[in-house]
């Protein structure tokens, strides 16, 4: 039982925090998530080039060949940002379908420039009818020759408008299968729409009479497909939590500063027990969430079935980051909900997150299921 | 990370002679009622017997010094100890012993090497059942504010006073206790440590009417106690940690019963009534198949593995002598708390059958009606879940940049 990080992977957590202290300060990221300012291009081309998008992707593909741990270390740096996307999206999820069902030809073509960041492939899965199983799936795709065509609409699409390429699931008509086509995401007939308000990095992408080769089709065919996705979901899932522990950890540790540095009726606000309290459920949301995130990692690393935990850490790291920000509100009151200030980007953050590849609901079924209930 | 114990071959042949000598030296027909309350002088004795094999081997404090009488093994040995006792529904030690568990912890901080001679084989070896008495009537969450003295007396300390919440049935060998040693000194630096053989003249014991009593790993203690001390003679020999030392030695055993220690156990509750929901029916279906149940029996499993996880994280940081700050008082808080939420839960999903122990109705040979009392009564031994909280706060430096050390533990 040994439950710290290795030596090399205290490095990499030291060397990715600054990283991101450097290219994505508080105020990089308010201008990334402003409607009204340019989004600045340096600080991705720099996270392009110090190959972390390839740590999951074996050596023999142009990555780096890390472990699920490994990718949970870096991830949480990434999520004190929290530093958008697309990296899980692309780089975790997109990568890891790929190896799950894509051919050898397929492999070698995308997961090199996945890893270099020249390809952005954002997997287009859910729809107007929200859900994350199989037969949510309506898009459609027509066979015709060596051609597909594909109609329909992807909606809540995460980091789909810095995809280059989508991995859009479709039904096809003929075999009601439903496959995943890789597709140009600037391609005729694609539309991409984003979506306004609270949502963090969703859009709506439209594929009108879209027209794409049969050898795009994951694995060269529209059957098992599915599996494939799911398999990397179950593997994504618990890098995407430790995403959110590391959002989670870093208000934590704001909600503590200020909790010395905030005075109120001639004291610090901390001395008040029923701060203290908020700043407490905080930090047992923020514990859950990382060792059910790590447990799970760790299960996938040694080759063991981690369904159950999988499910887990989802339903804890989600609802996780999701309260642990509310806390964080109540630590701060009105300066929290000042956009400089900062911690809105994680409140925005975890709302969009508590949905993606599942909701907290959606995995404590899975999870009964898992358990044989 | 490794989330689990690892076994060397070494380890595996350790487990393989655990197991053998287990099979022979079990003693047949223990149980484990489900209000510990219920336990007689027979099973108590037979439990005890059971205590005094292992501690023959070393094996019933498997970590503790062999010149003490413990068995000088390490944790990856005890975590196989732990877990093949474990298999025979029985703990380390397999009686309640929460005394020994923390006062030892205690002496061998704090204690002379004479002390440590003349206390912790006995306790090591099973030899001895020893209480701990701390809460008076008017020191609970504030444990300093004992009233109880100790005078000094030639080489005697006279000791007077009232003790409350202590013990188990069916009586101890030692207690130790916190008391009073200079009415003039400051808070915290007014204290003596005790250890008191239970038979001094003016000692008495009382029983106490509980919901139930509980709150302890382990064994069950079944009652609590009201002891009184009347002019009890304690030689000064007894006294661990020097003269008004008694709150710092206190700081190491407060600190493991606040959860610091971990562990690694499952929660045999919950197991329980995973069981009796899928094999027991409701109109025709298993109760896991309801989904009301379904829901809730997801958020009990939830938060037990939330709890087991930080448990385990705390029984890696002690075993590896990673500096702990609020870890301790966080997982007792949280495995309070999931009691008490466990509770309501099989209130909504058994019924009425989980208020009784009645043979024809009640869920569980009364495991659950156990439960039913135990999730709320649980919530205070050992420092409330809002004690937990404070500990926390002074851990973790909210509102305050010097933040308060853990207990030492040696």
């Amino acid at each position: 039982m040994d439950l710290s990080l290795t030596p090399e992977q205290e490095m990499l957590k030291t060397a990715v925090r600054r990283f991101v202290q450097q290219e994505y300060p508080k105020e990089t990221l308010l201008q990334i998530a402003s409607p009204t300012e340019p989004t600045p291009d340096a600080p991705w081309e720099q996270l392009t080039q110090t190959g972390w998008l390839g740590i999951l992707i074996p050596t023999e593909y142009g990555g780096e060949g890390g472990s699920f741990t490994d990718a949970g270390v870096l991830f949480e740096e990434l999520g004190r940002g929290p530093v958008p996307g697309p990296h899980i999206s692309s780089a975790v999820l997109a990568a890891l379908t790929l190896l799950e069902g894509g051919t050898e030809e397929q492999k070698k073509e995308w997961l090199p420039r996945i890893a270099s960041g020249d390809v952005r492939m954002v997997p287009a899965i859910t729809e107007a009818d929200y859900g994350w199983l199989e037969s949510d799936v309506r898009l459609t795709a027509k066979v015709t020759g060596g051609e597909l065509r594909l109609n329909g609409k992807k909606a809540y699409v995460y980091d789909g408008e810095s995809a280059t390429h989508l991995l859009c699931a479709a039904r096809s008509e003929e075999s009601n299968d439903v496959g995943l086509v890789i597709v140009s995401a600037d391609g005729v007939g694609v539309s991409t729409r984003h979506l306004p308000g609270f949502a963090w990095n969703l859009s709506e992408i439209s594929l009108e009479n879209v027209v794409a080769d049969f050898s795009h089709t994951l694995g060269g065919e529209f059957a098992g497909a599915w599996d494939a996705l799911e398999r990397a979901e179950a593997k994504t899932i618990p890098i995407l939590c430790a995403y959110q522990v590391g959002g989670s950890q870093a208000i934590y540790e704001i909600s503590v500063d200020y909790s010395r540095t905030r005075h109120q009726f001639g004291t610090p606000i901390g001395r008040f027990q029923r701060v203290q309290d908020q700043i407490i459920n905080l930090l047992n949301c923020l514990d859950a969430a990382r060792w059910t995130a790590y447990e799970a990692l760790w299960k996938l690393d040694i080759g063991r079935d981690a369904s159950d935990s999988v499910h887990l850490a989802k339903a804890v790291g989600s609802e996780g980051y999701y309260e642990a920000c509310n806390y964080a509100h109540e630590v701060h009151a009105g300066v929290g909900s000042m956009t400089e200030y900062g911690l809105t980007l994680h409140t925005t953050a975890s709302r969009t997150l508590y949905h993606y590849l599942g909701d907290p609901k959606f995995h404590r079924r899975r999870l009964a299921d898992a358990l044989g209930l | 990370m490794d989330f689990e114990p690892s076994y060397t071959p070494e380890q595996e042949e350790f487990r393989r002679e655990v197991k053998a000598w287990l099979k022979d030296n079990v003693p047949s027909g223990i149980v484990q009622p489900a209000d510990p309350i219920d336990l007689t002088e027979e099973q108590y004795q037979m439990r005890r017997e059971f205590g005094r094999r292992l501690g023959a081997k070393g094996w019933l404090w498997p970590t503790a010094a062999t010149e003490y009488g413990g068995g000088g093994l390490d944790v990856d040995h005890a975590v196989v100890l732990e877990e093949e006792v474990g298999l025979y529904d029985l703990t380390i030690p397999p009686f309640y012993d929460s005394g020994g568990r923390l006062g030892g912890a205690s002496i061998v901080v704090w204690g002379s090497e004479e002390q440590k001679k003349s206390f912790l084989p006995p306790i090591f070896t099973g030899e001895v059942r020893t209480w701990q008495l701390l809460s008076e009537p008017e020191a609970g969450s504030d444990l300093a504010n004992v009233k109880s003295t100790a005078v000094r007396d030639g080489d005697d300390y006279i000791i007077n006073g009232q003790k409350v919440y202590v013990g188990s049935s069916l009586g101890c060998d030692y207690m130790w206790t916190l008391t009073v040693t200079d009415t003039d000194a400051k808070r915290h630096e007014n204290l003596g440590w005790f250890m008191i053989p239970s038979d001094l003249p003016g000692i008495t014991v009382q029983p106490m009417d509980l919901l139930i009593s509980g709150g302890e790993s382990g064994a069950g203690s079944g009652v609590k106690n009201t002891v009184f001390f009347d002019n009890v003679r304690v030689p000064s020999f007894n006294l661990i940690g020097g003269h008004n030392q008694g709150w710092k030695v206190a700081t190491t055993h407060l600190e493991l019963e606040h959860g610091t220690g971990g562990r690694i156990s499952r929660n045999v509750v919950v197991d329980k009534l995973f069981d009796y929901c899928r094999t027991n029916e409701r109109r025709g279906e298993p109760i896991t198949k309801d989904p009301d149940a379904r829901e809730k029996l997801i958020d009990v499993y939830i938060e037990q593995e939330i709890v087991r996880l930080l448990q385990l994280r705390n029984y890696w940081m002690r075993h590896s002598s990673v500096t702990t700050t609020y870890e301790g008082p966080q997982a007792s808080y949280l495995r309070k708390t999931l009691g008490l939420k466990m509770s309501g839960h099989i209130l909504d999903i058994l019924g009425p059958a989980s208020l009784t122990f009645d043979p024809e109705l009640g869920a569980s040979e009364g495991h659950m009606e156990a439960h039913a009392r135990a999730g709320i009564v649980a919530i205070h031994p050992g420092g409330t879940t809002d004690i937990q909280k404070v500990i926390m706060s002074r851990r973790i430096g909210i509102g305050r940049e010097i933040r308060e050390k853990a207990g030492a533990l040696g």
